[in-house]
């Protein structure tokens, strides 16, 4: 059976827009692994996610790890494939064909220059969500105010479960007329 | 057509449609492209709740209850840190405008020598006046005596450890009495700019109370110290401004002449670049080189000195910078100091156009650098006007798109002139105010901000005012849109409510009444000085308001900290980095009030901060029992 692997979720309540996220998120994926061994080694900074401002709120977006990703569908190469847990990019494969950048509904990956096997060629970027880090992905945990998590489909199922039921026994028994009528 | 209307939400001014549908064709971005670009911006810088102050940061406040942050690594508050942002913003304001002031001193120093290159005494009124001031014996004495006695005494007033500085006397006995009952009456114009940057180090003022009253003393230094020298000596160098006509807007630049665009602050430059202009040398080189004729026209401030004493057409505000490149028709723009954008190197490259700049101070990328010297400043102001004209055969007259839009304008009402249009003494208008049908005087000025429609806030609020009988007074860039809209022709007295308007109309004023560039808030409060000496009261007690609603520089923080604390309320239009402290907001809002007699307000709606400026007013009239 295939797993559902978790994905990266923001409260725009409580985004302040401060790009940390974005910076966190390129500089885990380089070589040096932080930001300044990275802009020390003159190495290319790309994040995988991106602060948008929709009239006044403001909020990062990343990939949806969707099961049924377009992205891979439209893919010709199979560069971008489905894994257990999340949909990946193998940059060697990716031929920058900015296919999967034009039907990501989310606006979640682009195509940029970066250096594969020691040559430089432009390839697909998404959030790959670290799991080569195991701190967890790296715009979860610079978060200045928290605003990004790190979710599994079944807990959000069972927490929101649980809150809805909650709401709906309190709503009943605030109106203990209304039922009695029923 | 999208894009088209998106362009018309950026400004109310006509001239700018057509200059971004250019822009566009021609992939040159300009500040709404760039505004654009940075969205969404830091909500920690927003809030004023991040600290670069020292190398343990940088820290940032979380404003969540639950989550976060509440102390930097030093132990600084949201409060603390705040503070110390907001007064930093003051010290690089009160520098600017006060750096200035300093200018303007050499430039006196070096003409009551003998070595400037050019420059005269042209008020010798003015000199007199300010000589008296200082106690300086004018009998029997030459003028450039008398001027190189002032020109000491006034550029001692920055260096000063133990005070007064001399113009902050010119405040009413009881504004002094505040300043110096709460400590914020300014010994020094640097010691105070300097004492903010001590204070705000990291482990010493962590009072967010204390480290902003130490901001409004700085703010004082500026506005009755640094900037009214920058507007008093201007007006013994160059002459003090008398009312008269000119025109504004882009529509002035000229299609068969040699346009110089002179923007930026500091009058030493811009004068010059106008008489080098009118020698007959450079403009019999500007018919040889097929043009007729050689125009000036400038862009914010530096623009507003010339057009106040010279009648100099205005192309425009500080948004429209890049919008006179854009019209192809630009040989030069000769820029000094404060408020130019870095971003007009790399667009004149698209164009013709030579960007010069020519402040020791201030040096540009792209920019062809002409350094200024007091000392032989018309010849260096002749050989930038020579490089304009020479660039006159490279301009592509098939890439000069000049917008129509031009508006007629009366200008120049500096204190002088406002007191003579009234007969020599402030009386015809003090009764008109007591009479009602004048309610009561609001200074409004500031900046552009992308953040707001440009000009959308400066008309609007200035409307709604003089429709409600509040007659205007302006400056710097509200100033420039007000002219652009027509608001400053006698004729405006239509738009006016029913008392204000037979008050212009038997004086001959338009409603809103210009009074010089950003440093020249100083006439404002010189103004209201006179009027609160005339009746015996403090500023704070006056039926006078201020706005500034498209504010974005250091300077305008430093402004709108010295109005308050001259007593004057003040609405700003767009928020300053202040929210993520709740007893900052606090103070500026309400506390302030029990200090210094005044308090903030910010409303970006200009008919609702007209709203506020009219009901402080008519507070302050039932206060007064008029």
């Amino acid at each position: 059976m295939k797993l559902e692997g978790p994905f990266i979720v923001v409260d725009p309540e409580r985004c302040m827009g401060c790009h940390t996220c974005e910076i966190a998120c390129a500089a885990a994926h380089t070589k040096a692994g932080n930001l300044m061994g990275a802009v020390l080694a003159h190495e290319l900074l790309h994040p995988r996610n991106r602060v948008v401002q929709v009239d006044e709120v403001k909020l990062s977006t990343q990939c949806r790890q969707c099961e049924d990703a377009p992205c891979v569908r439209v893919c010709p190469t199979g560069a971008t494939y489905q894994t257990e847990t999340y949909t990946a990019v193998d940059q060697q494969r990716c031929i920058g064909c900015r296919l999967c950048m034009m039907v990501c509904p989310f606006g979640a990956i682009h195509v940029a220059t970066t250096e594969v096997e020691g040559r430089s060629k432009r390839a697909a970027f998404k959030c790959d969500l670290c799991l080569d880090r195991k701190e967890g992905p790296a715009c979860v945990e610079a978060c200045p105010t928290q605003a990004l998590s790190l979710r599994y489909p079944k807990e959000v199922v069972a927490a929101s479960s649980a809150v809805s039921a909650r709401q709906y026994l309190e709503a009943l028994s605030s109106k203990d007329q209304l039922t009695r009528q029923r | 057509m999208a894009q088209t209307e998106d362009i018309r939400e950026k400004s109310i001014d006509p001239s700018v449609q057509p200059m971004l549908e250019r822009a566009k064709e021609l992939g040159v971005p300009t500040v709404w492209d760039r505004y654009q670009a940075m969205l969404p911006q830091c909500g920690f810088g927003e809030l004023g709740i991040c600290c670069r102050n020292c190398n343990m940061g940088p820290c940032r406040i979380s404003p969540f209850e639950d989550a976060g942050p509440k102390q930097g690594v030093c132990g600084a508050t949201a409060d603390i840190i705040v503070a110390r942002n907001l007064i930093r913003m003051i010290a690089g304001g009160a520098a600017a405008h006060s750096d200035h002031g300093r200018d303007l001193a050499h430039t006196l120093m070096l003409t009551a020598e003998g070595k400037g290159g050019g420059y005269e005494i042209k008020d010798t009124e003015k000199l007199n006046t300010l000589a008296a001031e200082y106690q300086i014996k004018t009998k029997g004495r030459s003028k450039e005596e008398v001027a190189l006695d002032l020109a000491r005494a006034v550029y001692a007033e920055f260096g000063k450890q133990e005070g007064p500085v001399q113009f902050t006397r010119r405040a009413p006995e009881k504004r002094v009495a505040v300043w110096q009952n709460f400590g914020i009456d300014p010994r020094g114009v640097d010691r105070e700019i300097v004492e903010i940057m001590h204070r705000t180090h990291i482990g010493v003022d962590n009072d967010p109370v204390h480290l902003i009253l130490q901001g409004l003393k700085a703010s004082i230094a500026d506005g009755w110290g640094g900037s009214t020298i920058a507007t008093e000596l201007s007006d013994v160098l160059f002459g003090t401004p008398q009312p008269q006509r000119s025109e504004v807007n882009l529509g002035v630049l000229q299609k068969a002449q040699v346009n110089i665009i002179i923007h930026g602050h500091e009058p030493t430059l811009s004068e010059m670049i106008v008489a080098a202009s009118k020698d007959p040398e450079m403009k019999s080189l500007a018919e040889k080189a097929g043009a007729d004729g050689i125009n000036v026209a400038g862009i914010c401030c530096t623009g507003n000195e010339v057009l106040m004493r010279h009648g100099i057409p205005l192309a425009g505000n500080f948004m429209q910078q890049e919008l006179a490149v854009i019209t192809g028709a630009v040989e030069a723009v000769i820029v000094d100091v404060q408020c130019i954008m870095p971003a007009l190197g790399a667009l004149s490259d698209c164009f013709h156009t030579k960007f010069i700049s020519t402040s020791p101070k201030a040096k540009f990328p792209g920019a062809t650098h002409i350094e200024f010297h007091e000392e032989k400043a018309y010849d260096i102001a002749k050989d930038i006007v020579r490089m304009a004209v020479e660039n006159y055969r490279f301009r592509r007259p098939n890439q000069v798109q000049i917008p129509d839009d031009k508006m007629e304008c009366m200008v120049g009402f500096s204190t002088e002139a406002i007191l003579k249009a009234l007969g020599g003494t402030p009386d015809p208008l003090l009764e008109a105010i007591k009479s009602g049908s004048v309610k009561g005087i609001a200074g409004v000025v500031g900046c552009n901000n992308p953040k707001i429609q440009h000009d959308f806030g400066h008309v609007h609020l200035v409307q709604e005012l003089i429709k409600n009988n509040v007659l205007v007074v302006t400056t710097g860039c509200n100033a420039i849109a007000c002219a652009k809209a027509g608001l400053m022709l006698p004729e405006a007295a239509d738009q006016a409510g029913e008392g204000l308007k037979e008050v212009c109309r038997s004086l001959g004023l338009p409603p809103v009444l210009h009074m010089g560039s950003c440093v020249d808030i100083s006439r404002i409060l010189t103004f209201c000085a006179a009027a609160a000496n005339a009746l015996g009261v403090d500023i704070s007690d006056l039926p006078i308001a201020g706005a500034a609603p498209e504010w974005m520089s250091e300077k305008a923080v430093s402004i709108g900290a010295y109005v308050v604390s001259s007593g004057i309320f003040t609405v700003l239009g767009t928020v300053p980095p202040v929210l993520g402290s709740p007893e900052v907001t606090e103070v500026l809002t309400k506390g302030a009030k029990d200090v210094v007699g005044a308090t903030f307000a910010v409303e970006p709606d200009p008919y609702k901060g007209a709203q506020l400026m009219i009901n402080h007013i008519d507070e302050k009239r039932a206060a007064l029992g008029i």
